[in-house]
């Protein structure tokens, strides 16, 4: 789980030891990918992920914290599910599953388990559908991309605004690359 | 000045802007003259300038509501504004603005730069224009560290002055709302945004800056507001081999993203010329080893020739600062015991005087309950008394301190302060001094800034970042001027994330979780609360119309808390965006 680091190194170990745990049932949404979803997601991931992990999910440092970059990242589709459903206790990423630590289906927790604030709810609950459309614009358009680029940024922000501006010497470098 | 003749002066006004070209300097019977300016204080019934008056002490002499009736305060009447869209990495815009008055006109402005003309003549508030300046949302919205926020206008003659998040000066008429000129003063391209009130001073307008979060070189510019031409442009990080530079001690230019904005309007002292405003940050934020030394003017409150933009003098309050403790928040100028100090309630969480004629210090309390960065301050030198000189990388009391070795810790106060830009008020009469304050602590997550790799522009440029598991409250906290003692200490079941009004013998304060309230200006003990029904994070002010009284105060959670701080404070999660003007009165 690579979403966010850790801010400890003893949450890091139980972490580690509840990454050991299956992932429950009830977390695995089995969407298929579609293009819709992917912009359904993108939207979604504006909303709910950009303000940490920045609109190319990049990540970096900011007062949302130290997100980790999702270009980077080595989860694949189910993992990334579970991370955002869950979050991930001991680092500033949020659960975005309403019922996350009700029933133990995230790494086997309950909310006395996290009643410390390890664990942290977003401020807007998703559906799993949502979810799984997130997963799925990452898994597109962002997970094993390189360098951000204009390309890239008109894609999410579209041409009306000059957000793209700094990328502007690169208009010529086309669509981005994997 | 009744409402019809005010508008036949506005036509004149007009009329005489279009004569000139629109360049020329309007006149009329309603100008707002820098005579006008200098004695704001003694216009009881209005609010023309953004701190009330040059000394930004936001006392009202007004008494028709006082201690004995305050109780009997109702809603007058409400206005919905606009500014509530997101855009870049906000989801939504907020209210921090203090509004202006001027014979029974209030001038306001949302977050995206809206700026809106009411007429509260006749117990009602009428819509007269709104001047939309089309803010670019995702390219300033995109790189605001902390809200889609504008804190208020400017007057000067028949113009009103505001700023726009995307950096830009627009000038519109008082009368018409149509916009007259605008200049780009900040370049979101760099990282740079503008959120606090212009300063008008003799003819010029003051802007300060923000972005000490993606590596700006922090700035104080002054405009001709008759030529439309930059006057002055005071860097707050000195370049190689100017007064200062020294102070930065690394090998890889870290002053070129050393931060230091500038981004709350300061104060005024017309006897000695001299603009008071504060400084921000260094970045990256929590690397202080990034950028060794005390990275002069960071944290600093600065003391310049209005006419030159010149630092003549400066006071610094976290050198090598490894905490965001900032400084931006604005002076109070008082005059007590013979001294004329300058007031500063600091994110660091100590309230500090300086001798405003020189920057030497004279007094500095803790105002905050949980305070462990430090042992505490030197007495003569206003130094945190574990500041070394001869350490370029300071770590204060260590085990606290956030470092490369101290990766994960929890400072008191938090990041947020101790008080941030919500203003505090002054009563000259008592000498009380009341600040707003967010009682907190919380953790920091360093992370290690690499030369020449970490910084991109407009990427966030901080060397870790803040969470927030541990719950934050607040309080009005007064500090006797004249001992430089704790007077009183009302404590606030949230921070204090609005500002304050003091009138002769009252405190207005706002809530986040909507409530306001009237505190009693000796005991602090409250007089007075409604529930608005939505986040306060603006400060209240006061003004007449028709003879009599009213309260005013904008209503619609601003600012960075509901998005990077509500951990803290998880049930205000409850408390939707909102974009509303209060007004109140017996």
């Amino acid at each position: 789980m690579h979403f966010a680091k850790p801010l400890a190194g003893r949450t890091s170990l139980a972490l580690g030891f509840f990454l050991a745990l299956s992932i429950s049932e009830g977390l695995v949404v089995r969407a298929q990918t579609a293009p819709s979803d992917v912009a359904a997601g993108q939207k979604l991931f504006r909303a709910n992920c950009a303000g940490c992990h920045k609109w190319h999910g990049g990540g970096g440092g900011g007062y949302g914290g130290d997100a980790l970059s999702l270009r980077k990242t080595k989860l694949d589709r189910a993992a990334i599910i579970e991370t955002i459903g869950c979050g991930r206790p001991g680092t500033g990423m949020p659960y975005h599953l309403r019922d996350a630590y009700e029933n133990g289906a995230c790494y086997g927790l309950k909310e006395n388990d996290v009643a410390n604030g390890m664990a942290l709810a977003a401020n807007n609950f998703l559906r799993p559908t949502e979810i799984a459309a997130i997963a799925d614009y990452v898994i597109a358009n962002v997970k094993g991309r390189g360098e951000p680029n204009y390309a890239e940024c008109v894609a999410f922000f579209g041409t009306g605004s000059r957000v793209c501006n700094i990328y502007g010497d690169q208009r010529t470098a086309g669509a981005a690359t994997k | 000045m009744d409402r019809n003749r005010s508008r036949l002066f506005g036509g004149c006004a007009l009329g005489l802007v279009l004569a000139l070209g629109l360049m020329g300097k309007p006149a009329g019977a309603q100008d707002v003259t820098d005579q006008r300016l200098l004695n704001a204080d003694q216009e009881e019934g209005n609010w023309i300038l953004h701190h009330k008056d040059y000394s930004a002490q936001r006392f009202s002499t007004l008494n028709q509501i006082n201690a004995g009736n305050v109780k009997d305060l109702r809603v007058a009447w409400t206005l919905q504004l606009g500014g509530v869209e997101g855009g870049g990495i906000w989801s939504h815009g907020g209210l921090e603005g203090t509004p202006l008055a001027e014979n029974g006109f209030l001038y306001v402005t949302d977050g995206w730069g809206s700026l809106y003309k009411i007429d509260t003549h006749g117990g009602q508030g009428v819509l007269m224009w709104k001047m939309d300046p089309k803010t670019d949302h995702d390219w300033a919205g995109a790189i605001a560290c902390c809200g889609v926020d504008n804190r208020g206008a400017a007057f000067w003659h028949n113009l009103v002055v505001t700023h726009t998040l995307d950096g830009r000066l627009i000038a519109t008429d008082k009368e018409t709302g149509k916009i007259l000129w605008q200049r780009q003063v900040a370049n979101p391209d760099k990282g740079e945004v503008v959120t606090g009130a212009p300063l008008v001073v003799h003819d010029m307008a003051i802007t300060g800056v923000a972005g000490a979060e993606y590596g700006i070189r922090g700035w104080i510019a002054a405009t001709d507001l008759n030529t439309h031409q930059e006057l002055w442009r005071t860097y707050t990080i000195p370049a190689k081999g100017e007064p200062g530079s020294e102070t930065w001690k690394d090998d890889h230019d870290a002053l070129a993203t050393g931060g230091g904005s500038t981004w709350v309007t300061g104060s005024y002292d017309p006897a000695t010329d001299t603009i008071v405003w504060g400084v921000g940050n260094p970045g990256p934020d929590w690397d202080n080893a990034y950028r060794p030394g005390d990275n002069l003017y960071t944290d600093s409150t600065l003391g310049l020739d209005a006419k030159t933009g010149q630092i003549k003098w400066h006071f610094q309050h976290t050198p090598n600062d490894p905490f965001d403790y900032d400084s931006v928040a604005e002076n109070v100028l008082v005059d007590v015991n013979g001294q004329k100090l300058a007031l500063e309630a600091d994110r660091n969480g100590v309230g500090y005087a300086v001798d405003r004629t020189n920057g030497k210090f004279v007094w500095a309390l803790p105002f905050v309950k949980q305070f462990t960065w430090t042992k505490g301050i030197d007495p003569t030198t206003g130094r945190p008394v574990d500041y070394d000189p001869s350490k370029g990388v300071q770590t204060y009391v260590a085990s606290v301190t956030p470092s490369r070795t101290n990766k994960v810790t929890t400072i008191c106060p938090g990041n947020m302060g101790g008080k941030n830009w919500p203003p505090t008020a002054y009563n000259p009469t008592l000498h009380l001094w009341y600040i707003p304050v967010i009682e907190s602590c919380n953790r920091i997550t360093v992370e290690e800034t690499i030369p020449g790799k970490s910084f991109k522009p407009r990427e966030g440029f901080t060397g870790g970042g803040p969470s927030d598991p541990i719950r934050i409250t607040g309080s009005v906290t007064a500090i006797d001027v004249t001992t430089g003692k704790m007077a009183g200490k009302a404590e606030t079941p949230y921070p204090m994330l609005g500002g304050l009004l003091a009138t002769p013998d009252l405190v207005f304060a706002g809530q986040p979780d909507g409530k306001v309230m009237a505190l009693d200006a000796k005991s602090l003990a409250t007089l007075w609360e409604f529930n608005t029904g939505g986040g306060v994070s603006a400060p209240p002010m006061t003004f007449t119309v028709d003879g009599k009284q009213y309260i005013a105060l904008l209503v619609g959670q601003g600012g960075a808390w509901d998005k990077w701080f509500i951990d803290s404070t998880p049930d205000l999660k409850r408390i939707a965006p909102g974009s509303t003007l209060y007004v109140f009165r017996l």
